[in-house]
């Protein structure tokens, strides 16, 4: 895979943003439009009761050349969930996907936790007015914990395969506490798939989906997958477990995978064809990757620096 | 209307002497039926930590057979470990249900964990004892019935049967929470779901019970029992705010279905209420109905929802 990088083509600081939020535009995702794109992303108010983040969902339109800005979302895309709920505290990420003449949204919904930061679960809401709002198709989440998928469930990605729903994300392995340590417990998650007929009932394959490369404890977010010349191709975002906040070399960086059945998976990182820069934007990290076609473009929509504090930036597949 | 002759509290935690993880509380009691004895199962709790926040442990009691008033044994540690950081039953594993498959013993239980804007969680899990029911072991982290699209929070307070050859499990699932004098109070419904396995499970989509004191009435304990044909169902509700008292606290209903799915709520039929004075004077809750060598008993809590036990009561006459 060879991408050529347009550089970053968006920046929440620049913008008034919905919700009170300010900075960060993480984990951009697209709906393509006859003439324009919508670009989905998570940006962030602080909770008023305890300065905390609130993520939320806004969205830019671009032109397909993803240089000139048509509009920016003024109101609530998405609301958060009330009182107790999965998503009352956040949603980030939101897959955007059009079935039919049906747009659905697949929300990872954060809710607080005390003796961990945050737990998150997947929720399903549907469009009726191309894309502008969302409604959501109940209280609770489509996808949650289960048995050997204790926690942490979220990251959704869906692609319907031959009348099939199918679905990559990520789900907690296990919580790190460091003994003495002040800092809270620092999670460690894998992705995997799960497919549905209906898009209601999801049944999981139940096993980590992509091999780890640096280690165990590797984190592995954000999935993403597209068919193109006959082979599913999937980005994701990969980093150590601990210090990988700060520390570039332990950061996210983009990862690779090929399949020819789009059950079996060969990961070769080694082939991704994109990769930090030598400085600027995205120059310490890259992550949370978002695969689309554009008319006859394969675009490659991610986060740099500080996980999209600053906005994200695109790249086109050149072969 | 049923008529319960109440024999008074039968296991009192506090009595028990220093067992630090059973200071106090036997909640929920579940039978387990042995040729000599009858082991109960229930949840208890050490005292709390400087937050005064509880976790739940279980534990069981062993009565002799022929007498429920003597103790035979006391499960001398829990039977279950509390979940490692960040899972679904960190905090507590309450209440159980245990029920028979083979030389196995399997228990789902709720699993607690605490959160930042409301005070907890709960999910069901599974565990597993080949031991007679001493111990259980998990067969994974996570819950077996865990929060759905129209199940948002709070799935717990378990009750696993085997009627005609499937696995029926009856549980609670939260509407919502309100705000109580600004103390979130949980809401929550009962509901069912069954299974060929035990482990995958089809729920049923619709509260059970109709409400009946108030629209956001809290229902428990949804405990099934099958006799003369037709299924009974005793749980016990409150009201949504004020009910740690005597008023709005918890009571013992009733309902009959004849399929499992359509119930027909009738209160007045329960046949066990309040005492005048003493231990479940302001509150009866958690019932949970077995039979025992020809007579049907009752173990429910009494006040503060099983703070200073559970207790027994015997039909006289029939479960019609």
């Amino acid at each position: 895979m060879k991408w050529a990088k347009l550089g970053k083509i968006f920046d929440p600081t620049k913008h008034e943003l919905p919700n009170d939020c300010h900075e960060f535009a993480q984990s951009p995702q697209a709906l393509v439009f006859d003439d324009f794109v919508r670009i989905y992303f998570s940006t962030r108010q602080r909770d008023p009761v305890n300065q905390k983040f609130l993520s939320h969902i806004a969205f830019v339109d671009m032109d397909k050349n993803f240089r000139n800005i048509l509009n920016v979302s003024t109101g609530t895309v998405i609301e958060l969930g009330g009182l107790g709920c999965f998503d009352e505290h956040g949603i980030f990420p939101m897959n955007v996907v059009g079935v039919k003449d049906k747009i659905y949204a697949y929300t990872c919904g954060w809710n607080r936790r005390v003796s961990v930061s945050v737990d998150t679960s997947i929720g399903l809401a549907v469009s009726e007015d191309n894309g502008l709002t969302f409604r959501k198709t109940g209280n609770g989440p489509i996808l949650t914990s289960s048995l050997h998928e204790p926690f942490l469930v979220g990251d959704p990605f869906v692609s319907v395969i031959n009348g099939a729903f199918h679905m990559w994300y990520i789900y907690g392995t296990k919580w790190i506490s460091r003994p003495g340590a002040e800092a809270p417990p620092d999670r460690v998650y894998k992705i995997a798939h799960a497919v549905s007929h209906d898009n209601r009932t999801w049944i999981r394959d139940g096993r980590q989906l992509i091999p780890d490369k640096l280690n165990p404890d590797e984190c592995q977010a954000l999935p993403t997958v597209i068919r193109h010349n006959g082979r599913y191709h999937m980005y994701f975002c990969y980093r150590e477990a601990i210090d990988f906040r700060k520390n570039s070399r332990r950061a996210y960086r983009l990862g690779y995978a090929w399949s020819d059945d789009s059950t079996h998976w060969a990961r070769d990182d080694g082939h991704a064809g994109i990769d930090v820069s030598e400085e600027g934007w995205d120059s310490e990290m890259q992550c949370y990757p978002h695969l689309f076609r554009c008319d006859d473009r394969v675009c490659l929509l991610y986060n740099g620096n500080e996980f999209g504090r600053h906005g994200f930036g695109l790249a086109i597949l050149e072969e | 209307m049923h008529n319960w002759k109440k024999l008074g509290r039968v296991f009192d935690p506090r009595e028990i002497g220093n067992v630090e993880w059973m200071r106090e509380f036997a909640q929920a009691p579940s039978v387990l039926m042995f040729d000599r004895f009858l082991r109960v199962y229930f949840s208890c709790r050490p005292l709390p930590d400087k937050n005064g926040q509880y976790v739940s442990y279980s534990g069981f009691v062993d009565f002799n057979r022929h007498n429920l008033f003597e103790i035979v044994r006391v499960s001398e540690k829990p039977i279950l470990k509390l979940g490692d950081v960040g899972t679904f039953d960190e905090f507590g594993t309450y209440p159980v249900t245990v029920i028979r498959r083979g030389d196995e013993v399997i228990a789902y239980y709720g699993g607690w964990t605490r959160c930042e804007s409301v005070p907890f969680n709960v999910a069901i899990g599974v565990a597993v004892s080949r031991d007679n029911g001493e111990t259980f072991t998990k067969p994974g982290d996570g819950p077996v019935l865990s929060y759905s699209v129209d199940e948002p929070f709070i799935i717990s307070g378990p009750k696993i049967r085997r009627f005609k050859n499937r696995w029926h499990l009856f549980y609670i699932a939260g509407r919502k929470w309100i705000l109580a004098d600004g103390r979130p109070e949980p809401v929550y419904k009962i509901r069912m779901a069954s299974s060929s396995d035990g482990l995958n499970w089809e729920r049923h989509g619709k509260d059970l019970i109709d409400s009946r004191v108030e629209e956001n009435e809290a229902q428990a304990s949804p405990d099934v029992f099958f006799h003369n044909g037709r299924y009974h169902m005793f749980f016990c509700y409150r009201y949504s705010s004020n009910y740690r008292g005597k008023e709005r606290g918890y009571r013992i209903g009733y309902a009959h279905s004849h399929d499992l799915e359509h119930w027909v709520r009738d209160d007045a039929k329960a046949g066990i209420d309040v005492s005048e004075e003493g231990w479940d004077s302001e509150m009866v809750s958690y019932p949970h109905v077995f039979e025992l060598d020809g007579d049907i008993y009752m173990f429910y809590l009494g006040n503060q929802v099983g703070r200073s036990g559970f207790g027994a009561a015997r039909l006289e006459g029939k479960l019609t």
